[in-house]
Formats: C-alpha cells, structure tokens, sequence
C-alpha cells in the first residue's frame, strides 16, 4: 500500500526533516508512526497525501508514484485517503451532516445518497443523534469522530492520522482507537502518527519509530 | 519497487465528475446564508466604493454638459471686402461650408444685423434715432464643430478662412476661446486624475476585502484540498458568490444614487446656477449604469479570483 524508498525531505534553510526513510506497509497494515516532535512524523503523512514533494526518493501510495505526481492529480490521489488531524478541522458554520457531508459532495454523490452513506457512517461512530448539531456544540472526543467519520464515509483504502488523541482524554482515546482498529477490519490500512505511549501499548500493532528523520526501530524493516 | 500504475481517477464507487453546475450555484447560496456577515461587509464595500465612483461620475458627466454648452459659443463672424449679390453669398458658403471643422453657416444680412443691435440696446433705441439701416456691415456667422472649438483649432481655421476670396476680415473671440481651451483642458486633466485615483482606491479596499474574507475562511480551503476536491470544484462556488456580491453590491450602489439624486441633487442647479441652461442635474445614461453594474460584477468576480489564488495550495 505504501512504499518509501531512500526518501529525504529538508525545508528550506532548516535542517533535514526525513533522511533516507525506507518503510514498506503493505495493505490492510495497521502502523503506528512514532517519536519525538521533530522527528519527521506529521513531514512522512504529509508526503504521503501529496501536501510536500520529498527532495529526493521515491513515494509510491496505492500503486501511484506520489513523487512523480502533477499537481493536478493530486485531488485524485487524495479521494482514496482519509486524514485526520489534532485540531480536528471541522468547519463552524456548518453542521456534523455537512461536515461529514463534503467528501462525498467532492465525489459527485446526489444529497439522497449523501444523506444516507452520512447517516450510516455517523452511526458507526456512535453520533448519529448529533447529525444536525454544530461541531462547536460538541465534545473534543465527539469532534474528532466527527472528523473520522468525513474521513471514512467514501471507504477510503488508506487511513492518515495525525496526532488524532493529541487533545482527548483517555476514554476518548479508546473509543478513537476502536475506529481506527474498526476501519482496520474493513480493509482500510492506517498509519497512525502519535508520540503517546499509553496508545501504542495497549495495541499490540506494528511500530515505527522516528528520530530526527531516520528509522530508528521497525519490526518490518525491509529488504 | 513496485511498478507504477498509470494514474487515473481513483477507483472509487463514484468520481468527481459528476459534480453538477447547479450544486456549484447551491453551494454558493448556502456559503453566503452561512458567512453572512462576511458577505454584508463585502458586499457593503462593493457598495460604498461604486457609490463614489457613480457620484464623481454623475458630477463631471455634468460638467462636460455644461461645458458643452459653452462651447457652443465658440463662433467666428466674417465680413466681406465688398458688396455681394445673393448667389456670391451662396457661393461663399458652399466654400466655407466645405471647410474642415464648419458645422452651420448662417447669413446675417445689414437689416438683420440692425434689428439684432436694436434687441441689444433694449430700452435705448433712441440713441439709434438717426442712424442709417446699411450702416452695419452683412456677415457670415460660423458654427465649428465640437472637435475644432479648441484654441489652436479655431485658429488654423481662421486662417483657412482668410484664404478665401471676397473675405476681408475674420473675428473670433481669441482670448475668450484660448481660456475656454485651457478650463476644458484642466478640467479633464483634473477629471482624468480624480476619477483614476478614485478608481484605483476602490479596486484597492474592494480586492482587500475580499482577501480577507477569503483569508477568514482559508480552513474550508485547506479541507476540500484535503478530501480530494479539484482546483475548479473549489474555486467555482467562490466565484459565483463574488459575482453575486459584485452585483448586488452594484445595484445597491446604483440604488442609493437614485436616492441621493431624487433627495438631494436633482435641484441643485437652480440652488449654485451652476448650470442655467437646464433645470438642475442631469442623471447617468443607461449605458453609464450599465458600466457600473458590470464594473462591480467585475469587481467581484476578479477580486474573489486573485484572491483564491493566494490560498489554494493544490
């Protein structure tokens, strides 16, 4: 599912973020992408959703070659992956549907459909009740289901998380996970990019460490 | 490595080009009803800075009206070296009428140049008591076009006018048209600076405000970037809400000048006689408010496209 080879990514008048990163997760993966701030953790999602070109390497996402991507073909790339992040990034002035709702508008779904597929997807998250509420309305934990479910709703093949418990208390986090393990089940393959312990522990997935731009420990090292 | 697929849409249940114009036009509605602050603010700016321009706009069109009207006395008068008989006279304005730059040529007979002196001297014909009809010579009156009323126009064509047989003698107003030529040129220099500077300042806090509408809402942006959406699929809602600001911030403008002038400047003629020819101000042209309206849907629509340039990143 995801391929790094060799790949090396510096910003411009900093040191280099990723050096030399090599990861192999195949599909269906379930990876925990962790280490310290720094350490190139959200840099590697980043590049794997087209957000950065690497300065050197190759990034193959799903059998495309993200490096070699133009840019007008990344919004193709980007249907088949779901993000999340710390800060949620729900929009205010519209409700939980709404939100939820975008992905499949960029799709070209009729609302019927929309409403549907959204009322189904919320209802796995356990928010269903909450359809027509605004974000704002609601809990840390509630907003960053919110969150997952727009970026479930199109049965996306790859998960990205981003820091996804970095604002929730340990019940949340829980209950963020069994998402996560859940989409898991259905065929999706999820990277998980975190620095807390207590989520990786209690998981018993694979785990790749970072520390300032290398792979420093993965059980999977490939060859 | 594995080998790399061509890249197509992905394969998914449905892709994004079924994506219907009328959702972009629904899109836009809803954006507006959810932003709606930020759109009065838009759309009040839109308003206010046309409003400006549609007031200087409204006062130099009045202007020129009026200096049109005084241009109208720009005039040349001719005499003749000797008496004519009538069919000269007729030829001597065939000549003149086929000068470059004349508009109307009128005879004024030796009867008719006394009569228009008595008119004058209204109230004191008696000091005409006396005084031979034929004592005031036969002329010919010249009218010139709009384009040759300028000091160095009337000029050359007086010159013209000298060459031709039988006219001894060619009067204008030199002194007065040289003045004329100098106010009309002052005041489009004056025009021409206030009205572009004007312009520019609208266009300045028009596009900037748009910015920073669309800076407000560069997390909606950053989101349909993130879910797959196309640079068209974000951009197209967005545009047709500038045009709809554009427009009603237009027609707002267009509005409120029609309130001004039917409150306030429709009268004000009488009230600064500034122009005692007409009964007050005149009011745009249609194709005046045309440019107006179209202006501020330009505005709009150009203002919101610079800007979303700035912030989408795919």
């Amino acid at each position: 599912m995801i391929q790094l080879h060799n790949v090396f990514m510096s910003y411009q008048r900093e040191a280099s973020a990723l050096n030399g990163v090599t990861i192999h997760v195949p599909k269906g993966d379930f990876v925990f992408l962790t280490g310290a701030s720094g350490a190139g953790k959200s840099t590697l999602l980043k590049l794997l959703y087209g957000a950065l070109q690497p300065t050197r390497g190759q990034i193959v996402v799903d059998g495309q070659n993200v490096t070699r991507m133009h840019r007008s073909q990344i919004p193709y790339l980007r249907r088949s992956i779901g993000v999340v992040f710390q800060d949620f990034k729900l929009l205010p002035n519209r409700t939980v549907l709404e939100n939820v709702a975008i992905t499949l508008e960029v799709l070209g779904w009729g609302s019927k459909e929309i409403g549907k597929k959204v009322y189904h997807t919320l209802k796995q998250v356990g928010l269903e009740h909450k359809l027509n509420s605004s974000p704002l309305r609601l809990s840390g934990g509630e907003q960053q289901r919110v969150a997952l479910a727009r970026a479930l709703v199109n049965e996306p093949k790859l998960l990205l998380a981003d820091e996804p418990t970095g604002n929730l208390d340990d019940e949340n986090k829980e209950q963020i996970l069994t998402i996560f393990k859940e989409a898991n089940i259905r065929g999706t393959t999820v990277v998980v990019a975190t620095h807390d312990r207590r989520l990786i522990d209690n998981s018993y997935k694979r785990v790749i460490v970072l520390d300032k731009g290398h792979v420093v420990e993965d059980p999977h090292v490939p060859h | 490595m594995s080998r790399t697929k061509p890249l197509r849409k992905t394969t998914q249940t449905k892709d994004g080009s079924r994506v219907k114009p009328g959702y972009f036009i629904a899109r836009a509605l809803a954006n507006i009803r959810q932003n709606l602050f930020v759109n009065v603010v838009t759309v009040g700016t839109i308003t206010l800075a046309l409003l400006l321009i549609a007031l200087f706009l409204l006062v130099f069109s009045n202007m020129e009206g009026v200096a049109d009207d005084w241009s109208n006395r720009v005039q040349i008068t001719t005499y003749f070296d000797r008496e004519m008989t009538p069919p000269e006279i007729e030829a001597l304005k065939g000549r003149i009428q086929a000068l470059n730059g004349t508009d109307k040529v009128i005879y004024v007979s030796k009867d008719e140049a006394m009569k228009r002196f008595r008119a004058r001297l209204k109230g004191q014909e008696s000091l005409l008591d006396g005084v031979q009809p034929d004592v005031l010579p036969a002329s010919l009156e010249i009218t010139l076009k709009k384009a040759s009323r300028t000091s160095n126009a009337v000029e050359a064509y007086a010159a013209r006018l000298k060459g031709i047989a039988g006219i001894s003698e060619v009067q204008y107003g030199a002194e007065w048209v040289r003045r004329f030529t100098t106010f009309m040129n002052f005041m489009r220099v004056v025009g021409a600076i206030l009205g572009s500077f004007l312009g520019f300042a609208a266009l300045f806090i028009v596009s900037n405000t748009i910015k920073l509408t669309i800076y407000a809402r560069k997390d909606e942006l950053e989101l349909l970037g993130l879910v797959g959406a196309t640079r068209f699929f974000i951009k197209a809602p967005f545009l047709i809400e500038g045009i709809l600001q554009g427009a009603a911030g237009s027609l707002l403008a267009i509005v409120l000048l029609v309130g001004c002038y039917m409150a306030f400047l429709h009268n004000t003629g009488n009230f600064l006689s500034f122009n005692p020819a007409s009964m007050g101000l005149s009011f745009l042209s249609l194709s005046q408010l045309a440019a107006i309206f179209f202006g501020g849907v330009a505005l709009g629509f150009l203002g919101s496209l610079t800007s979303l340039k700035r912030f989408i990143s795919i």
